[in-house]
């Protein structure tokens, strides 16, 4: 087994880390680096539950070769607030009850905030298909849509 | 056997260029895999169907992830091109817009940020969202091999479910799509168990442009997928209805010829009948939208 | 006590988990650093639906490096059951259903544990399966457990031995043989619900530690952590003691992770590597094929009325799919026997409700427990009923639901609820009596109802505690064994303490994760329970603490505790005006004069509520004087339209009201309704499928499609309506089940109103609804 060295730039800081080859994003961020705020939920791409951002667009965690990604710049759940502030996508979907058992949470916001990045002003339908790859069996995500759409009202992603 | 969690063990090689990639795979042919978006490759690899002693990236050969453009030539789309890279370039939206509109049925958006043009058609899947559209507009793939390049038309490149004509050695670096018929308009319907985001039960990409050498005033192309061990074209329901003036009951009549070509098995996402009956409504749904866009054009 | 309005209660105050689920900060199972020493595990699984187990060779397995153990069923001998103990571990003798657990891998890396798991060699002797629930309890079907008489049972539960059948709940009420020549209109009818998975987005996952003390401990994705302690603890042998179940948040559950699934294979895995915690996390294609499924149902349906729409008799055969164990499946074959009629009102009833055992996975609880399954049916025979009788299905139900004080099919006396009002309301929302146009030429529309009853089932006894306990600063923390799996249940638990307590609502914390070491019991987050019954707990341990330092304070100003109450975190007088804030003296107490002593002191609060007055219910009859706790009850109307192009189905508008006694959180209600609402319409489509194998066929996202963000109904008018009970918690009780129920009975009303075709299987798949339109059409040329 080959182990790379790598370095990652997550949520601003620069992190050394062995990892072989095999091993996805989704495992060196939660069992390498222990940012477990992204979440596994099928490692197959279907679920969303890892989506993380990887410079500035989101991908499946799951999906990715974490050797693939010397370099880069990713994004977590955990990079989203600052100073404990939340941003105004958390705000929304905490103030909505946007969320349940939480377990696509981190997920949804990831793709959220770069569909906020990429469109400001997103209609209901643009949320729909940016949120598509993310599953939600308890809100019936609804909430989700409204949470969205008002975050873009309340200064977007960040 | 159930899928495993995480991924088998094998090397990360990335390619520099196309000498590294022969070299290697002459090297240590039989175990290395060639890697785009691995957005098949890795969920193959996890069910157990797909192993490999090296994973050969090809993302970062030159030119693998350029889209260029000419009024002449049409369009090269590198191989690695993502499909989200594919459906927002200005030069694909402008002329190729029946591209984009099928990239973005693909899964779904962070699916798209890796999943490749080249990965898409390269899996010859029965069910390639690309591989219509990309029929119907008479693409051609640049394959590169230790021999040398070599460009083959797209409805010669697959030969079977899974399977491709590339050569032992052989990967592709782009797509060419020549300019489309001056006013053709394009549309991709397709239809799965979901709204969007689903596999196709059925796809149909539509191509019409006007003609007046034929007697309909338009020819239409027309590239079906899901339905048969590849994705077709139906040539026989293509001059069928260029031979007379269109109306609703011609293009009936040529949706019902194009169920009639299509062969789909029962899997668990349809029973053959119903893949038969939407080929049919898909693509007199199809040519109705085309043949109105283009007679309001 | 105090007499002013509550006010916190009908406040929708945020979530109390709403931050750390925003910022990651939220810890699941899988989240939970265990260092170095944690080794992996995979379960070897059956290919066969059912075998017989001749011989299992791990010899090959266990000369692979980095393997550490391999556990079989082979010194297991005792079995894991809830009503019924009727499961191995891992099967050692039979395998019952494809996937079934037969061998545990442990290693240091997982994908040693995976190479190892295939070198297991295990020989087959195949036999024949049976799928079909019918067909299981004929007397000639292959008989799945050969040793169904001497399993261990509860006492209201009655397996019949030498056949499939593990629970034959039996309703004579009244006449039913005469009955049916008074009737002016007979319906009758077969409905057929596959199994489906609750596919929760985070998978099963275990951590077990086995330490050498004796002490076991297992981290756990549980929705019931004290059951799950119970039943491994029993079958293991273990005191209750020394198993220790750590219960972090819960990442979806719907009764999937109430009983116990593979826990206890981690168990056992760690028992044999004493001192490395183990875990054992399952796929997702793991949690389609070898988790509890909502177990099939065959249901037939003959029901009666009289000339004036009077509903005069039923009698209904339910057969239950149950899968190769029980789990829940025996009481989800009884509950669904007590409310076999539905929400009606019927004065003859004949019903046997079997659960059977089929080559399927577990048969379990899921959202509704048997109420989904049984209102399929009867919703939609309703429906035919009425239309045989040239009655309007909404004037029908309004006509024959259930009141407050019917005598209801178990002869109990039902309980304060108001379903007329639950109709009214859901049918106005969708302009019921307007016929409206489809939104394009290839589609039509239809309206449909259905309305639902379910009430908590359980043993007659579960019992919920909690505790109460102040801190230094008068900030609070409550303890309770009931979960958060996504419901508010903290919320309203941090609700009900702080409207009690007279603090701000803010200064609340609920501790998790749930540790059966400190957490007060609980019996199980499931029923629909937790705001009823831990609601009360938790009032009666706030109602302790508040007394307790009533009494300190009044000892103190020589007052009448009658004439204190506390406020915003003050303790007042109504008759002196004297103040005194709870910040220290919570802790502290009180001095007496000229610091002479002190009095008071670290205030905790403790409460339990458990329902003393369900009783039996006749073996012969099931009839009894009081079958459940009670009933919520609720309608759900849709309006939809069908693409006549591709057979697919669009809910335009489902509207979803429920009587819920007392809204204590109205917005938490309303994201229950929602998420219910798309629950219950996905669940129209899902399928487990199988093929003649028993293998399962799609167990992945890609072809077990669950609602998607862009499938959701374009609008859902969710309401409530409040009718108190008199044993809940402001009146309060369940809606987290209900809201579920009778979607996808409400969507085949719908339906046939839009195209006048019956579906009477689910799933309502687009496949089949466009080639019975076809056939429709045909048919009528």
């Amino acid at each position: 087994m080959v182990i790379h060295q790598i370095s990652l730039i997550i949520n601003g800081t620069e992190e050394g880390l062995q990892v072989p080859s095999n091993m996805t994003l989704l495992h060196a961020l939660r069992d390498k680096l222990g940012f477990t705020g992204t979440k596994n939920g099928c490692e197959a791409g279907e679920c969303g539950a890892c989506t993380v951002l990887v410079d500035g667009e989101p991908m499946n965690s799951c999906l990715v070769l974490a050797v693939e990604l010397n370099g880069r710049e990713i994004t977590t759940v955990e990079g989203l607030a600052e100073n404990g502030k939340l941003t105004p996508l958390q705000q929304a979907f905490a103030d909505l009850n946007a969320v349940q058992c939480g377990y696509c949470t981190p997920g949804m916001l990831m793709s959220a905030t770069a569909l906020l990045r990429r469109n400001p002003q997103p209609s209901e339908v643009d949320i729909q298909e940016a949120l598509l790859g993310n599953l939600c069996r308890c809100t019936g995500y609804q909430r989700i849509i409204d949470a969205v759409l008002k975050a873009s009202r309340n200064g977007g992603a960040k | 056997m159930l899928a495993r969690p995480g991924l088998p063990d094998f090397e990360y090689m990335k390619a520099e260029s196309p000498q590294d990639v022969f070299r290697l795979l002459e090297e240590r042919g039989g175990e290395v895999k060639l890697l785009m978006g691995g957005t098949d490759l890795f969920v193959q690899m996890r069910d157990g169907n797909e192993s490999a002693g090296i994973l050969l990236d090809l993302k970062y050969l030159p030119g693998m992830k350029d889209i260029s453009y000419t009024k002449k030539k049409g369009i090269k789309i590198g191989a690695a091109v993502t499909l989200n890279q594919l459906s927002a370039h200005p030069d694909v939206t402008n002329h190729f817009q029946i591209l984009s509109q099928s990239a973005d049925t693909v899964g779904n958006y962070q699916l798209r940020n890796r999943a490749t043009l080249g990965g898409n058609l390269c899996n010859a899947s029965p069910s390639a969202d690309m591989a219509p559209a990309a029929l119907v507009l008479e693409g051609e793939v640049s394959l590169s091999g230790p021999d040398g390049e070599r460009v083959m038309a797209l409805d010669q490149f697959w030969v079977g479910p899974g399977k491709t004509a590339l050569k032992e050695y052989e990967f592709m670096t782009a797509v060419c799509f020549p300019n489309p018929p001056s006013g053709a308009v394009g549309r991709y319907l397709k239809l799965g168990r979901s709204k969007m985001g689903d596999l196709a039960i059925v796809g149909v990409a539509v191509l019409g442009y006007p003609d007046p050498e034929v007697p309909a005033g338009i020819r239409f192309r027309i590239g079906i997928n899901s339905t048969a061990p590849t994705v077709y074209r139906v040539p026989q329901v293509e001059e069928l209805l260029a031979k007379a003036p269109l109306s609703d009951d011609i293009l009936r009549q040529a949706s019902g010829e194009a169920m009639k070509v299509s062969a789909p098995i029962e899997d668990v996402r349809a029973t053959v009948l119903y893949q038969k009956k939407m080929v049919n409504n898909l693509t007199f749904k199809g040519l109705k939208e085309v043949w109105s866009q283009l007679i309001n054009s | 006590m105090k007499n002013s309005e509550p006010s916190l209660i009908g406040q929708s105050v945020r979530r109390t988990d709403a931050i750390d689920k925003v910022t990651g900060c939220a810890v699941f199972v899988d989240d939970i650093p265990f260092g170095p020493n944690l080794l992996h595990s995979r379960l070897v699984r059956s290919p066969h639906p059912h075998a017989l187990i001749r011989s299992i060779n791990t010899k090959k397995a266990e000369r692979l490096p980095g393997v550490r153990t391999i556990v079989t069923g082979k010194e297991l001998s005792a079995r894991l059951g809830l009503y019924l103990i009727d499961r191995p571990i891992f099967a050692s003798e039979r395998v019952r259903y494809y996937g079934e657990p037969v061998a545990g891998v442990v290693a240091t890396t997982e994908n040693i544990a995976v190479e190892a798991a295939k070198l297991v060699e295990i020989e087959y002797e195949v036999l024949p399966a049976v799928y079909d629930p019918v067909e299981s309890a004929q007397p000639d079907a292959p008989l799945l457990h050969p040793d169904l008489g001497s399993y261990t049972v509860a006492n209201f539960i009655f397996p019949e031995p030498g056949t499939n059948i593990s629970e034959n709940f039996k309703i004579r009420k009244g006449d039913v043989e005469t009955c049916w020549s008074d009737c002016e209109a007979i319906a009758e009818g077969q409905f057929r619900l596959p199994p489906i998975e609750h596919v929760p987005l985070e998978t099963h996952t275990s951590i077990a530690l086995s330490e050498k003390s004796g002490q076991i401990t297992l981290w756990a994705s549980s929705q019931s952590p004290f059951a799950m302690r119970d039943m491994i603890a029993q079958c293991l042998g273990i005191p209750h003691n020394k198993l220790r179940v750590i219960a972090p948040l819960v990442g979806g559950g719907f009764g999937g992770k109430a009983g116990v699934t593979m826990e206890a294979c981690a168990v056992v895995m760690a028992q044999a590597v004493e001192g490395r915690p183990v875990k054992l996390r399952l796929t997702r294609e793991e949690e389609f094929v070898g988790t509890s499924v909502r177990q099939s149902l065959v249901s037939d349906i003959k029901v009666g009325c009289d000339k004036d729409g009077t509903l005069l008799g039923m009698e209904l055969t339910y057969y239950f799919g149950g899968g190769a164990y029980n789990d829940y499946g025996v009481n989800i074959a009884r509950a669904a026997g007590y409310s076999c009629t539905g929400p009606y009102d019927v004065p003859n009833v004949k019903a046997d409700s079997l659960c059977v055992y089929t080559n399927h996975p577990v048969g379990s609880a899921m959202r509704g427990f048997g109420m989904p399954e049984i209102h399929w049916g009867l919703e939609q025979i309703m429906d035919q009923l009425a239309e045989q009788i040239g009655m309007d299905p909404v004037e029908f139900r309004l006509k024959n639901c259930v009141r407050t004080d019917d005598e209801i099919v178990s002869g109990m006396k039902m309980t304060p609820i108001d379903l007329e009002a639950c109709i009214e309301k859901a049918s106005k929302a969708i302009k019921w009596e307007k016929k409206e146009k489809p939104t394009a030429p290839n589609k039509k529309r239809g309206k449909g109802i259905a309305i639902m009853w379910k009430a908590p089932a359980m043993p007659p006894n579960p019992g919920s505690a909690a505790v109460v306990r102040f801190n230094e600063d008068a900030t609070v923390n409550v303890e309770v064994g009931g979960q958060e799996l996504g419901q508010g249940a903290f919320t309203v638990a941090a609700q009900i303490a702080a409207e009690m307590l007279g603090v701000p609502y803010e200064s609340v914390t609920v501790s998790y994760p749930l540790d059966t070491k400190y957490s007060p019991y609980e019996w199980q987050t499931v029923a629909s329970r937790l705001t009823w019954s831990m609601g009360n707990a938790v009032k009666a341990a706030a109602a302790d603490a508040r007394t307790q330092i009533l009494e300190t304070v009044a000892d103190h100003w020589d007052e009448e505790i009658d004439d204190l109450t506390i406020e915003d975190g003050l303790v007042i007088s109504f008759k002196s005006e004297r103040e005194q804030p709870l910040d220290k003296m919570v802790i502290y107490g009180l001095p007496n004069e000229d610091f002479e002593g002190w009095k008071g002191g670290p205030v905790i609060g403790r409460g339990h509520f458990m329902p003393t007055y369900v009783t039996n219910l006749d073996p012969e009859t099931g009839q009894g004087t009081r079958a459940v706790v009670h009933y919520t009850v609720g309608a759900q109307a849709v309006d939809l339209e069908v693409d006549l192009e591709t057979g697919q189905l669009e809910v335009l508008n489902i509207a979803s009201v429920y009587d819920v006694g007392r809204a204590i959180n109205p917005d938490l209600i309303m994201t229950q309704i929602e998420g219910g609402a798309v629950h219950g319409m996905s669940s129209a489509f899902e399928e487990l499928k199988f093929n003649e194998s028993g293998e399962v066929l799609n167990p992945s996202f890609v072809d077990y499609r669950i609602a998607t963000i862009a499938d959701i109904p374009r609008k859902i008018h969710g309401d409530y309506v409040e009718t108190p009970i008199d044993d809940g918690p402001w009146g309060a009780r369940g809606v987290g089940e209900h809201v579920m129920v009778q979607t996808a009975p409400a969507i085949a009303n719908a339906l046939y109103d839009a195209v006048g075709i019956r579906f009477s299987d689910l799933p309502l798949s687009a496949d089949k609804i466009y080639l019975a339109l076809e056939e429709k059409i045909n048919r009528e040329k």
